[in-house]
């Protein structure tokens, strides 16, 4: 199992190391095309030579770890964790000269501990890589913020989630990080008990819940139904109970959120029997 | 619009031109006309080597500029494909129907994409109900494509859906079958389509069966679409005489779906609004 303190130094270490190779290259290939024509002891047409022999075979290495790495958001979708992890540690472990590759494998790795619902750990792996510089891969920040977000929320840390969450709201959002986003916002909100605020567009919600996955679509339709509760609109906590329950379990909603209990009274002896 | 056979037949992405292999010749010939230099008097020497220099950064700038345009192209290829997976999403068919017209009217650069975007033609044209067409943008996925792997699976989800549509039921079974093989009893894509095709063939009880025996897999895999295997079996409680199951499946599929909705993606069970009650639903969501 990949230790996150180690993967953070080692992908820390790697990035300045392929920052090293990368400025010695370009300073041989700018000796190689400047100085070179002007002195007689130096071939020039050698050394750039040597410098993009060198360059392909480190461009060859990094496209490899770059391949691997790619195989794992697919992986962690179909649940296959030990293959994924598998292929997250060799691409970390594999030099790369490419800094978007580094970036991309330790992105994996949070999203692993997320699907793997070990909050501290994505958490922690979120904000290294927020604190980079992300540059061409801004769009990385989103779904880094959003899975910082939902993993500070995990450990109830509601302030924290909300700094995580409050840039989003300028950017442009794709449809995935739209639905992700809601599903934090609700959690956040019942959290802080702004009711009005979560039913507020609800028709809208409800079609984003709508596109969701089951679990997805099925707790943020019960999380908005006790909102509509405490706003004192029963024809939509009916509606969306009702939704709710047709997905999922309503004991295993219960489960997952206590809050949801205002809504299926549940019996002690039904939750010992589900945590079994 | 959508002429399914020009568009598969210009949308297939050009073989690369490999710019590299360009450019490493170009580079060879560079470094063998500065070695000449070598061997020429010393004026001759720093004139090759200053030619020899400015033909090298010429030859960098272009490479420079070869890369910028095909990664330009490239993302621009991968935004229309973000936005048509969007549209299809949100089932805004017509600004679906007219990007992916222009987006398959020329050969596409990435080969994945284009698959994808055939995926997405197939959707649309199933939502227009035009399934022989649909069943030709799956074949040329399967058959010309070799597509595999999880969006193979969906291709042949997709056929076996458009053939049960259009009555071709031979084939539906032979690509059932298939499904069946690849996938057991896991898929819950298969087993709407295997309800859907005992509806159509009059064997409600099978379709009870199936609905009741894998409603877990349904709902879990299906999300909001477990209103079609609803609305499915309450069409074979129906034709079976049960009437109080098929009115609580009708409630159950119209509180996941609207009931238009429904009769649009399954015209069979249009007649069942009018003998069971759909779902109440708040005034604002309807």
């Amino acid at each position: 199992m990949l230790d996150e303190d180690i993967a953070i130094s080692r992908f820390r270490r790697d990035l300045l190391l392929g920052m090293v190779v990368r400025a010695l290259l370009l300073a041989g290939a700018l000796v190689a095309i400047g100085v070179a024509p002007f002195s007689s002891r130096l071939d020039g047409g050698m050394l750039l030579l040597i410098v993009g022999g060198i360059w392909l075979a480190l461009s060859y290495q990094s496209m490899k770890g770059s391949r691997l790495a790619a195989r794992s958001p697919s992986l962690i979708a179909m649940g296959d964790f030990d293959e994924a992890e598998r292929q997250i540690e060799e691409a970390l472990r594999s030099f790369s000269i490419f800094r978007a590759a580094k970036l991309m494998s330790l992105h994996h790795l949070a999203m692993l501990r997320h699907a793997q619902r070990r909050w501290q750990e994505s958490a922690m792996l979120a904000k290294a890589v927020l604190r980079q510089r992300l540059g061409a891969l801004r769009g990385l920040s989103r779904s880094m913020r959003l899975i910082l977000a939902d993993s500070l929320l995990e450990m109830d840390d509601t302030h924290g989630a909300y700094q995580a969450i409050s840039g989003l709201y300028n950017e442009r959002l794709a449809l995935g990080e739209a639905m992700n986003l809601q599903l934090v916002q609700l959690d956040y909100l019942w959290r802080i008990r702004a009711w009005q605020e979560m039913f507020h567009n609800v028709a809208a919600k409800v079609q984003l819940a709508e596109l969701m996955p089951t679990g997805g679509a099925a707790r943020s339709q019960a999380l908005m139904a006790l909102a509509a509760r405490k706003v004192g609109r029963e024809d939509w906590t009916a509606w969306l109970m009702e939704r709710a329950q047709l997905l999922v379990d309503p004991f295993q909603l219960v489960l997952e959120r206590p809050v949801l209990a205002e809504l299926w009274t549940i019996t002690p002896q039904t939750t010992a029997q589900l945590k079994q | 619009m959508l002429d399914v056979p020009l568009l598969l037949e210009r949308s297939h992405p050009l073989p690369r031109r490999n710019w590299m292999r360009y450019a490493v010749v170009a580079f060879v010939v560079l470094i063998l006309f500065g070695s000449i230099a070598g061997n020429n008097t010393p004026q001759f020497q720093t004139a090759l080597r200053l030619i020899s220099a400015f033909l090298m950064v010429v030859l960098v700038a272009v490479m420079g500029l070869v890369m910028y345009l095909t990664v330009r192209d490239h993302r621009a290829e991968q935004n229309r494909m973000l936005a048509l997976e969007e549209m299809v999403q949100l089932r805004r068919w017509e600004p679906a129907a007219t990007m992916l017209d222009q987006t398959l009217s020329r050969p596409m650069l990435n080969p994945y994409n284009h698959a994808q975007a055939l995926l997405y033609l197939s959707t649309v044209l199933a939502r227009y109900h035009r399934y022989e067409d649909a069943i030709a943008v799956h074949d040329y996925l399967l058959d010309v494509l070799h597509l595999e792997g999880p969006a193979g699976f969906a291709a042949r989800l997709g056929r076996a859906m458009s053939m049960v549509h259009e009555d071709h039921l031979v084939d539906a079974d032979r690509a059932i079958s298939e499904l069946r093989r690849m996938s057991g009893d896991e898929s819950a894509g298969l087993t709407l389509i295997e309800i859907y095709r005992d509806v159509k063939t009059g064997h409600p009880a099978e379709a009870i069966d199936l609905f009741t025996g894998r409603r877990d897999l349904l709902r879990g895999q299906l999300g909001h679409r477990f209103a079609d295997a609803c609305v499915l079996a309450a069409k074979a409680y129906d034709l079976v005489g049960q009437s109080d199951r098929a009115a609580t499946a009708y409630r159950d599929a119209t509180i996941l779906s609207p009931v238009v909705e429904l009769n649009r993606r399954y015209p069979e069970v249009t007649k069942l609004a009018e003998k069971y009650p759909a779902a109440t639903v708040p005034s604002e969501a309807a």
